[in-house]
Formats: structure tokens, C-alpha cells, sequence
């Protein structure tokens, strides 16, 4: 049973000549369980993506259901109460609340579900014990280091017991040894059967995914299953040098909701393709003329 | 919901004290509202407290007659109060026929003329211009409740007339470290002798009675020869016989002292129950001024507070968004901003009340005044800057709950 179902979800920011499309009709279905490591340059739309899985935004169009029930159209108190019961978010720059304590910010989603403070507390130690941080949990989130930091997060993400954890680039403010301190947490709680999805530029990282997804220009591009240990063997072929654009499609006046066709053929060194990449965001507005 | 209020009010608290100018300057408003009020309203009943003191000790029967006319039977009792002052001023003074015809009023025990007379005292060399001689007889102690500390009033059938009795600030005044009594000093080219000093009397402010700490009492018939216009009385103080009949006493002075004046109303005869009612309007209309003054500050401080909310809520709009990512339903943010709010304004009442605590024990040490101040006040106080954090919070924390997560979360 799939617990994320998008269907035919478009992301378009702006309006009139400054319309940005962000997503382009993403079709995506992830089961329960599966560990999804997203990848693609930036600006090609995984954050959006991950924003709106984890309905902190909204499609400009489609259908997007998480378990099962249509959820992108819900009021934002009831969008609230499922980021609370069911996603755990997990961010490149942390955001944890500076003026709180590790124990209380990892203790706060339990407090907006309105459990009394000895046990959140209680909870939140427990889960900092599992983490390894128990002799932390008094200090300041600016007396940590960057991994701890994260640690930190990921247990805040992890107290409600949610069915999904989002990781927008949970290592992109680390150094290596700290992102493999992250990112074996992260596979120990994939490993307990919670789904995961995890954005990031760094290829090394897709071996603790179960599958990999590229994305450019806000389309899914290429999508692939890997095994748990294994760095995606077509990672390098989809990720930066993709053509995704041809002068022609330009000069034919594609539409701006135009579907992206993928074109998998390995890339040549080609100076329209590079421009053409970049000049993408800029198009719809200047077709409209 | 009441799980997360200690959150928010601990989260508040550490603001606060993170940017103690800003959040002092922000509660400013609220402190000197909070604190004028407060101030104002323990004043008022100090005052009350004092003026109801002061007629036990003058005791509650003392009747007053002064010249000119009061309304003291119009409903608005605030201009009764003005036209006291108005009958001071009154040319047509009363004189010593009319004390006799109080005098022979029936249900009257003691009436004694009083009067004042001008001019500088000299005593041992020095002028004295600002101490007030009052002419009157020997039964004004009894009138007034008083004793002497030392010494003896002057009597009425005393052949000597340059005798005189002193108030007790006059006497440390004119004679310092010394005991005034037998000392003289003259007045008006007579040498008068001291005779007694009066013990000291509880004055109340904003009395419509002389302070007679500081007058010198002489003898009404030395007086009406030393003055040219044959000493006119500025009012005439009366004791009934018993403490119950006193308002029928009033009446019938009235009556009589109409006779005596041909029909004429030039003159007023009130109680010290009127003299408090004067004073309580005096008081109100004062307390009405300054809670005007204060509302305009708590109006001031509220906007501040809005506007430093209103900024905090720009401050921390990554919070915001973070907070909505970890599941913070709008109500939730908005109890957030809004505890805030009200934790800023009533920590500003708070230290309002104690600015006016200080206020109050300033005045109680530099002036005579007794500020008395109580817990309702207090508590009415605090309720009130509770209700100013509410009102002007509401808007910075709807505003903050509107905030878009996707937005908030992207801010830096």
C-alpha cells in the first residue's frame, strides 16, 4: 500500500510574466518503508517536492494523498495536526529553537499535542538516551556541535513517532564524519520501518536508500532501485549532465506545463544544453509575449 | 492548552530578560499608567482616611459658619465645594453680633468668633511675615477638642489682653530649642506675652479649616482694638450642646441668622460631614483627571507593546515556521504571541504598582500626606494591564499564526 500517492502534481509560484514553475506534473507513489534518497541540481524542484509531501505547501494542481486519504486540501489546523502526528522533518540548517534546551526542543511536538510536561520530558530523554545524547540534554542547542545538532533534530523529528521522516539535506552542513553519524541514524530508523525520504546532493549517500529519484526542472527525470549498500550505479549520467532541452523545443514554443521528456542519452559536452538549463525558470513568462 | 501557557509564559520570561532595555522601554507606557493610577486612587483615600481622623478629633458636631452664600442643598456638589473658597473672599463679613445671636440660639454650647489679622510679628529682632494671628476668646480649645501642652489659654474675663497662645510649629518657629513660654514679641506696635502652646493638630489636607499648627491666638478684644476695621470674622465656630442634635442645630442657626441679616442668605453654615462630602468631590473629580491621563498611557503602552510584538513576530518568523513544521496549529501560535503580550503588560503593571509603592512612601516621608493603599486597587491594577496585553496583542499574534509555514521556514 503506497503511503504517498501524487498524482499529476504541478507547484507554480508567481503570477503573470513572473510565474516560476516549480513542479511539472510529478507522478510519484512511495510504499511504506522505503527509503527515498532524491537527487538533481538545485533549483530543479526537491524541496518543493518535499514541502508539499510534507504539507507544509500546497499543489497549485493535482492529487496528493498520504495514506490513503486525500490531504492537500485539508484546512491548515488539520494539515498541522497530521505534520505533528505523522511527518518528522529533518532540515539542512537544524532549526532547532536556540532559546530552549535539547531536551525541551526535542519535548516540543509532544507539547502541541498537549502532553504534560513530566512526560514529554520523560519521552524526550528516552529518546535522546537512544540517540546517544543523554549527557547533553541540559546544554543549549549553540553548545553542540553540527552533528549533535542534527542528532538533536532527528530525535525532535523522530518523538511522535511519525510514519514519515522528511530530511531536506540533513547532512549539507556537516562534514563527512558527522554525515555518516546522521546517516546511519537515519538507515537504524529505516531499518525499524519508517519511510524516508531524503534529499541531498551527495551521490555516497544514495547506498542507504532503497530507491533513487532524479529531478531537473522540477520533473522527475529517472528513477531507480537500489540496494541497500550500493551507490547509484546511474547517478552520474542522471544528475548533472543531463539535456533536458533542446534549442528546437524553444523555437517550436513549448508550453510552460509542457511535459519535460527525459532524454537519457548521455550527455555531450554542449554549450546551447548548458544555457538552456539555466534560461529554463525564465521561460513561460517570456512565451506568454 | 493550559501545558503549553507555562511554556509560552517561560519563553516570555527569557525574552525579557534577553533585551531588558527594549522590554523596559516597551512596558514604559503601562508602568506609569498603572502607577498614576494606583498613586492617585491610594492617595484619595489617604486623604478620605485623614479628613475622617480629622473630624474625630475636632469631633463630628463642630458647626461652621462663614460669610457669603453656599448651595450646600444642590445636587452638584463639586461647585459647593468651589463656593467655600468663593465666601473667604465675601465683603460682607460677619461681626460679633452674630456670634451673640448664635450664642443665644437654643441646643448651642460654645460659639467663638474668629478672625484674622495681619501684619508682621517681631521677636527678638526678627520679622516674621507669613504666621497668621487669630482673634478669638477663651473657649476655643473646648471647641476645637484641644489641650494645651503647656502653659494656660488666655481667659475671658483676664484683665491682661496682650497675652497670646501659640500653635506648635509657630512655637518652634518663633522660639527654636526653647521652651516659648513668657517670651514676647510684638504685633502691630503691642507687645504680647506668651501664655500657652497648643498641642499639635491633626490636619487634614485639602481641609477647608486654617491649620492652627500655625497661627497665634489672641485675645478677640485685643484684636478688634488693634484692628482698624474692628476685626471682622472670617467664620465663627459653634459646639452644640449634644453631638446628636447637631443638624437641628444648624437649622435653627439658620433661621436665626437670617433674622438677624433682614432675610439676607450672605452667609453658610455647614458641618464637617459637608466639609468631607466637598472634599470626596474634590477628590473624584481629581481621580477622574488622572485615570483620563492614565487611560491615554495605557493606550500608549498597549501600542507600544503591539508594535514591539509586531516586531518580535518579523524577528522570529523562522520560529514560527519551524514551530509550524513541528505541528503548531494557529491557536497554538497565537496563545504563543499572545501570552507574550500579556506576560510584557503585566510585568509592566506589576512594576507599576511597585513604582507607586515607592511614590506612596516618598510622599508619606517628605509630605503629611498618608496615601493608603489597598489590595483591591492592586489587584484592579494588575487585572487592567492583563486586559491591555490582551487587547493590543491580538493582532501581532493573528498575524504571526497567518504567517505562511512554506514562507516562514525559508526566512533568514
Amino acid at each position: 500500500m503506497a503511503i504517498i500517492e501524487l498524482h499529476d502534481v504541478s507547484k507554480l509560484y508567481g503570477f503573470g510574466d513572473a510565474t516560476t514553475l516549480a513542479l511539472d506534473e510529478i507522478n510519484l507513489s512511495v510504499e511504506e518503508g522505503e527509503f527515498i534518497a532524491v537527487m538533481g541540481p538545485s533549483g530543479s524542484g526537491k524541496s518543493t517536492l518535499m514541502n508539499i509531501i510534507g504539507l507544509l505547501d500546497r499543489p497549485t494542481y493535482g492529487s496528493y494523498s498520504l495514506s490513503n486519504r486525500s490531504v492537500a486540501k485539508l484546512r491548515p489546523n488539520r494539515q498541522a495536526r497530521i505534520r505533528r502526528d505523522k511527518i518528522g522533518f529533518v532540515f539542512q540548517s537544524f532549526n532547532l529553537l536556540p532559546n530552549l534546551s535539547v531536551i525541551e526542543n526535542v519535548a516540543l511536538p509532544m507539547a502541541y499535542k498537549g502532553m504534560s510536561s513530566v512526560r514529554r520530558l520523560k519521552l524526550a530523554s528516552a529518546m535522546l538516551g537512544r540517540i546517544g545524547l543523554e549527557d547533553r540534554q541540559y546544554f543549549m542547542p549553540r553548545q553542540l556541535s553540527g552533528g549533535q545538532t542534527q542528532s538533536v533534530a532527528i530525535a525532535r523529528a523522530l518523538i511522535n513517532n511519525p510514519s514519515i521522516i522528511i530530511a531536506d539535506e540533513p547532512t549539507g552542513n556537516l562534514d563527512s564524519d558527522s554525515s555518516l553519524l546522521i546517516m546511519e541514524l537515519l538507515s537504524e530508523i529505516h531499518a525499524m520501518g519508517t519511510t524516508i525520504l531524503l534529499v541531498t546532493h551527495n551521490s555516497g549517500l544514495t547506498r542507504f536508500a532503497t530507491r533513487v529519484v532524479f529531478m531537473s526542472d522540477g520533473a522527475i527525470v529517472h528513477e531507480e532501485l537500489t540496494n541497500v549498500g550500493e551507490i547509484a550505479p546511474t547517478f552520474r549520467r542522471n544528475s548533472y549532465g543531463l539535456t533536458v532541452k533542446t534549442v528546437e523545443d524553444d523555437l517550436a514554443g513549448v508550453s510552460a506545463l509542457m511535459k519535460v521528456i527525459p532524454d537519457i542519452t548521455p550527455a555531450k559536452p554542449n554549450k546551447n544544453k548548458k544555457s538552456n538549463r539555466w534560461n529554463k525558470k525564465k521561460q513561460p513568462g517570456r512565451r506568454r509575449k | 492548552m493550559k501545558i503549553l501557557a507555562a511554556n509560552h509564559t517561560k519563553t516570555a520570561l527569557y525574552g525579557i530578560r534577553q533585551s531588558h532595555w527594549r522590554s523596559l522601554l516597551t512596558m514604559l507606557g503601562v508602568i506609569i499608567g498603572i502607577s498614576s493610577v494606583v498613586t492617585i486612587v491610594s492617595l484619595g483615600e489617604g486623604i478620605k482616611h485623614q479628613i475622617v481622623g480629622q473630624i474625630d478629633n475636632l469631633g463630628n458636631n463642630l458647626i461652621t459658619v462663614r460669610p457669603g452664600s453656599i448651595q450646600t442643598n444642590t445636587t452638584t456638589g463639586a461647585l459647593s465645594f468651589l463656593n467655600i473658597f468663593a465666601g473667604l473672599n465675601d465683603s460682607t463679613l460677619l461681626n460679633i453680633q452674630d456670634v451673640k445671636t448664635i450664642q443665644q440660639t437654643p441646643g448651642v454650647r460654645l460659639a467663638v468668633p474668629m478672625s484674622i489679622i495681619s501684619g508682621p510679628i517681631q521677636s527678638s529682632g526678627q520679622l516674621f511675615d507669613t504666621i497668621p494671628v487669630i482673634g478669638s476668646t477663651a473657649d476655643i480649645p473646648a471647641v476645637l477638642n484641644q489641650t494645651l501642652q503647656y502653659g494656660s489659654f488666655y481667659s475671658t474675663n483676664d484683665s491682661i489682653t496682650d497675652s497670646a497662645v501659640l500653635g506648635q510649629n509657630v512655637a518652634n518657629e518663633l522660639y527654636p530649642g526653647d521652651s516659648a513660654l513668657g517670651h514676647s514679641f510684638t504685633f502691630h506696635g503691642e507687645s504680647f506675652v506668651v501664655r500657652g502652646v497648643l498641642n499639635q493638630f491633626d490636619i487634614a489636607p485639602l481641609s477647608v479649616d486654617a491649620d492652627f499648627n500655625n497661627v497665634i491666638f489672641i485675645p478677640y478684644s485685643t484684636a478688634q482694638q488693634l484692628d482698624p476695621n474692628n476685626a471682622p470674622l472670617y467664620e465663627i465656630l459653634v459646639k452644640p450642646s449634644s453631638s446628636s442634635s447637631t443638624n437641628s442645630v444648624v437649622s435653627k442657626i439658620k433661621s436665626n441668622l437670617l433674622l438677624a441679616h433682614h432675610g439676607e442668605q450672605n452667609f453658610s453654615v455647614f458641618t464637617q460631614t459637608d466639609e468631607l462630602t466637598a472634599a470626596n468631590h474634590i477628590l473624584d473629580l481629581l481621580t477622574e483627571l488622572i485615570s483620563g491621563i492614565a487611560a491615554i498611557s495605557l493606550l500608549v503602552g498597549g501600542i507600544g507593546i503591539m508594535n514591539v510584538m509586531l516586531v518580535a513576530v518579523t524577528e522570529r518568523t523562522q520560529e514560527i515556521g519551524i514551530r509550524k513544521a513541528l505541528g503548531a496549529t494557529s491557536r497554538q501560535i497565537i496563545n504563543q504571541f499572545l501570552t507574550e503580550a500579556v506576560v510584557i503588560s503585566t510585568y509592566g503593571g506589576i512594576l507599576g504598582i511597585i513604582v507607586s509603592v515607592l511614590i506612596n512612601l516618598g510622599l508619606r516621608i517628605v509630605t503629611n500626606l498618608q496615601p493608603a493603599l489597598s489590595w483591591q486597587v492592586m489587584l484592579l491594577a494588575t487585572a487592567v494591564s492583563v486586559i491591555v496585553g490582551l487587547v493590543f496583542g491580538i493582532m501581532p499574534a493573528v498575524k504571526a499564526a497567518r504567517k505562511d509555514p512554506i514562507d516562514t521556514l525559508r526566512y533568514q
